[in-house]
């Protein structure tokens, strides 16, 4: 595949691959026999909570870290051993890491003048690469004098101006406030479709992922717990971890699970047989919980005072109003359930303290393991 | 080059003249007051210092006043000055036909002795509390005097229970540095010390009066047992000093003190220093100047041609080549060491540290002996010799060698720790940008890291010219008649009473270093001017 700028896009894979850290005996194991394949101009995130491995990963991908084990495949040829110089990667980092003292365009040219590139070419490919990221007027600002979504362009365009085969983004937009991040978002996934240059996200903000991504990888102590598409993730996952990571959930205890093929299984639930789609793993297990997203659930005002039946009706013990939704807390038979109204109308606004009626569509549900 | 002058140390010591050192040293009332008196002086001085240091730096942080910059200042220029300038000055001043205290005051006290060391040594060692002091004090978050002051403690209450807690590690380390300068200094006790001989000046004696060097190589012995006790106390405090100065930039408004009788107050002692300090040095400076200051009140030029017809010209020129040589040596082994620790090294850095920084914890006569003991013959390893003689008369470069090594290994910690201090404040992922854009390990040092720690160089290269040009502790043992030591010939002249002479060679070595100091700070700075211009696009 031919990208705009000419480079063309590379596939990366990850055998086996392992880091322990350690100190006289004592390791710890930070990415544990991880293995993935990246295609071409594809869009991948490692998403996870704090210390399972993704930065590490990410760091041995750019060579930052040696792996223990396993290897580092780039177009089929190993480049686990290099040193970050010799490999056509490109990384942005969570802090920018731009060269205080130099101006935003030396800042680019860097890389460029580095591996002696000719002089006339540099000024070409800096100024082409500021039009791309709308910095030309900024080319002789010193990074202290730009806006902190100014300073990512600039770490951008210096990583992008040396046609990485591989770009790698070390969560690039935690330092932004919220609408700017959002916006950068969609700029970086703009642009990187544009070229087509393979790309590597680390995050561990779910909604940055689900935007941005063409597969999410969720980790996970070290280990790789899930890939799959924004929506298989969000809506198919594997495991209570996954489903709990990526958006909010309720998950209501099951029994009786036995599997009904094509991926479904039957399930009583509150002692009636209903049935769902479930991920493999909460088939072949004994222990599996039942997910239902906030936003599955229908909330009614009920005519009764008191909650008569549980698993239909709970007790409403907050409400907060958000303007394009209400979030009401249930108290139920099944525990406490959250439930996300959208588009609330004034008068079907279920007061604190009143009954509810509560439901949802079984197609809606999803078994996933709970195994821990 | 630290470690085996120490160890040649201990090793001469053990010969029998240091060994009855020892043994005087349990019962010999005489050895024991030397020693008494060491403690006595390096306490009071550390102790009297901190406090004056403290006051200083509290004036600067959180009092507004007119003339704070020029306090700032005057509090810094004993950190550059010849350690006896002070002495020879205040003796004048104040000393038994002082022209202060006799001329105008009528009184004859005796300043030799303890007295006039405490003055002289506390006012020329607390610009190092002033300074440490003030670093942490900028650090201090205003956020959290002003939170305790929102939960309604009263000011005074508020410093003492959360100000105050968090500068004592900084109150202990200044104490400590104090009571070590304090007790190393050789030039202030043979100047004005009288009777009162402490440790550092007992060995002076016993090495070059008495020629019993393992004597002197004991009494230096004994000085470094404190010497480097207080030396790994502080750093243990330094290490739990990070929890207050890493808290990130401050926030939140000054709360300045503007009660006028509590400012009156924090103020006296600051401003009676730096006026002493003020009077100090324009003695030192007309002092050059006059046939006999106090007496004889008029204006000479005869010192300074004194000076330039006779010997002072070789030793001005040849302690500022030598300085010259080992500043650019010091500054970039400091660099070097600094990046070592903080970037380099995962294994060891703690000892690379200790040791680099061993050249100034170690007491500067105790150097200063262990050089001419180990360096003044060829160094051998069995039958080969690996080293020539590096010291004394009839060395190699007439013993300069050694002269600039010490002048390296004395003033490089200043570099290395102002370095450790500059990288530590760098991100690491500027490196790793560097080396994912292609540098390899070595372009990145040379045109992100260097560039980036150009300022703590700086400061590196202007404390290591300053301090080479202006000590003597480590150098009067090593000094030969072809390396003449400016500083060793002011005290010559000091002893010999010619104190205008003294004065005129003060002012020449202050202008010296002032001078360098500038050239330095131009070419520095000169080169980032480059650097910082964007090319037009």
């Amino acid at each position: 595949m031919t990208t705009a700028t000419g480079s063309t896009s590379s596939r990366l894979q990850l055998n086996n691959l392992t880091k322990d850290f350690g100190q006289k005996g004592e390791s710890i194991t930070a990415v544990d026999n991880v293995t993935l394949t990246i295609e071409p101009g594809e869009f991948i995130t490692l998403l996870g909570p704090s210390g399972c491995g993704k930065t590490t990963t990410l760091r041995m991908i750019a060579g930052f870290e040696t792996p223990t084990s396993g290897e580092i495949l780039l177009d089929e040829s190993d480049v686990s051993r290099l040193t970050p110089d010799k490999r056509p990667m490109g990384m942005v980092f969570q802090s920018y890491a731009l060269f205080p003292h130099m101006s935003v365009y030396e800042n680019v040219a860097y890389g460029l003048k580095t591996n002696k590139t000719p002089n006339d070419q540099i000024k070409r490919e800096v100024a082409e690469v500021l039009s791309i990221m709308s910095l030309e007027m900024l080319a002789n600002r010193a990074p202290n004098q730009l806006s902190g979504g100014q300073q990512q362009r600039v770490a951008l365009a210096r990583a992008m101006v040396m046609k990485p085969k591989v770009l790698l983004f070390d969560e690039p937009l935690s330092n932004l406030d919220a609408k700017l991040r959002a916006q950068m978002r969609i700029e970086i996934r703009q642009l990187q479709q544009r070229l087509g240059i393979t790309s590597i996200f680390v995050t561990h903000d779910q909604d940055e992922a689900m935007s941005i991504s063409d597969r999410i990888v969720v980790m996970r102590n070290a280990k790789i717990e899930q890939v799959g598409t924004p929506a298989e993730i969000y809506l198919r996952p594997k495991s209570v971890f996954v489903a709990d990571f990526v958006g909010r959930s309720n998950f209501l205890k099951v029994s009786g699970i036995k599997s009904t093929g094509n991926g479904r299984a039957q399930v009583t639930l509150n002692g009636k047989e209903i049935e769902v789609g479930a991920s493999a793993d909460a088939i072949s297990s004994s222990s599996a919980l039942l997910l239902v997203r906030p936003e599955s659930i229908k909330v009614e005002k009920s005519s009764s005072t008191v909650a008569s039946d549980g698993f239909t009706e709970g007790k409403v013990s907050q409400v907060v109003f958000y303007g394009e939704h209400v979030e009401y807390t249930i108290e139920t038979q099944s525990g406490e359930l959250i439930a996300v109204v959208s588009n609330p109308v004034y008068e079907e606004i279920v007061p604190v303290g009143s009954v509810a009626k509560y439901s949802f569509d079984q197609n809606r549900a999803w078994l996933v393991s709970s195994d821990k | 080059m630290i470690i085996l002058p120490l160890a040649n140390i201990l090793v001469r010591s053990s010969e029998t003249t240091g060994i009855e050192v020892f043994k005087r040293l349990l019962n010999d009332p005489v050895t024991q007051k030397i020693f008494q008196n060491t403690v006595a002086i390096g306490l009071s001085v550390g102790a009297v210092g901190t406090l004056i240091g403290f006051l200083l730096a509290y004036a600067q942080t959180r009092l507004q006043f007119r003339g704070k910059k020029l306090l700032h200042i005057i509090c810094l220029v004993p950190l550059i000055s010849p350690p006896f300038a002070f002495a020879t000055a205040v003796i004048v001043l104040f000393g038994r036909s002082g022209m202060i205290t006799s001329d105008l005051l009528g009184m004859r006290p005796t300043l030799y002795g303890y007295p006039g060391l405490l003055i002289v040594l506390t006012t020329s060692f607390f610009p190092v509390a002033y300074m440490n002091l003030l670093g942490m004090m900028k650090n201090l978050d205003p956020s959290l005097d002003e939170a305790a002051a929102s939960l309604g403690s009263s000011k005074f209450r508020v410093f003492r229970k959360v100000t105050f807690p968090m500068l004592i590690p900084g109150i202990a380390s200044s104490f400590l540095l104090l009571f070590v300068e304090a007790i190393a200094d050789l030039a202030n006790p043979l100047v004005i010390g009288g009777d009162f001989t402490v440790l550092s000046s007992r060995a002076y004696i016993a090495i070059n009066g008495e020629y019993d060097v393992p004597a002197g190589a004991a009494y230096s012995a004994i000085l470094l047992v404190p010497g480097m006790l207080v030396f790994l106390v502080q750093r243990y405090w330094g290490q739990k000093n990070n929890v207050v100065t890493v808290t990130g930039k401050p926030s939140g408004q000054v709360n300045y003190v503007k009660n006028p009788l509590a400012k009156f107050a924090l103020l006296i002692i600051p401003v009676l220093t730096a006026a002493f300090i003020v009077l100090v040095y324009l003695t030192v400076i007309f002092g050059g100047f006059i046939k006999i200051l106090g007496v004889n009140n008029t204006f000479t030029l005869d010192w300074f041609r004194y000076i330039f017809s006779g010997i002072g010209n070789e030793a001005i020129f040849k302690t500022t080549l030598m300085a010259l040589i080992a500043t650019p040596l010091a500054g970039i082994l400091g660099m070097i060491l600094a990046w070592l620790i903080v970037r380099k090294l995962k294994r060891g850095r703690e000892l690379v540290d200790v040791l680099g920084m061993l050249g100034i914890a170690v007491p500067g006569t105790v150097l200063g002996i262990g050089y001419a003991i180990t360096f003044n013959h060829v160094l051998k390893w069995g039958d080969t010799s690996i080293l020539p003689q590096l010291a004394g008369g009839g060395a190699i470069f007439g013993g300069a060698t050694a002269v600039i090594m010490i002048y390296v290994i004395r003033s490089s910690p200043a570099g290395q720790r102002s370095g450790v201090a500059a990288l530590q404040q760098i991100n690491p992922a500027i490196d790793e940008a560097s080396s994912s854009l292609g540098a390899s390990g070595f372009r990145t040092f040379r045109k992100i890291t260097l560039p980036l720690i150009k300022g703590a160089l700086l400061t590196g290269l202007m404390f290591a010219f300053a301090r080479s040009m202006t000590t003597l502790s480590a150098i009067i043992f090593i000094t030969t008649p072809d390396t003449p030591i400016l500083t060793s010939k002011i005290l010559a002249e000091v002893d010999s009473g010619r104190y205008g002479a003294s004065f005129a060679f003060c002012n020449i070595l202050i202008v010296l270093v002032l001078t360098v100091m500038g050239i330095i700070n131009l070419l520095v700075r000169g080169k980032s001017e480059k650097v910082q211009l964007a090319p037009q696009t």
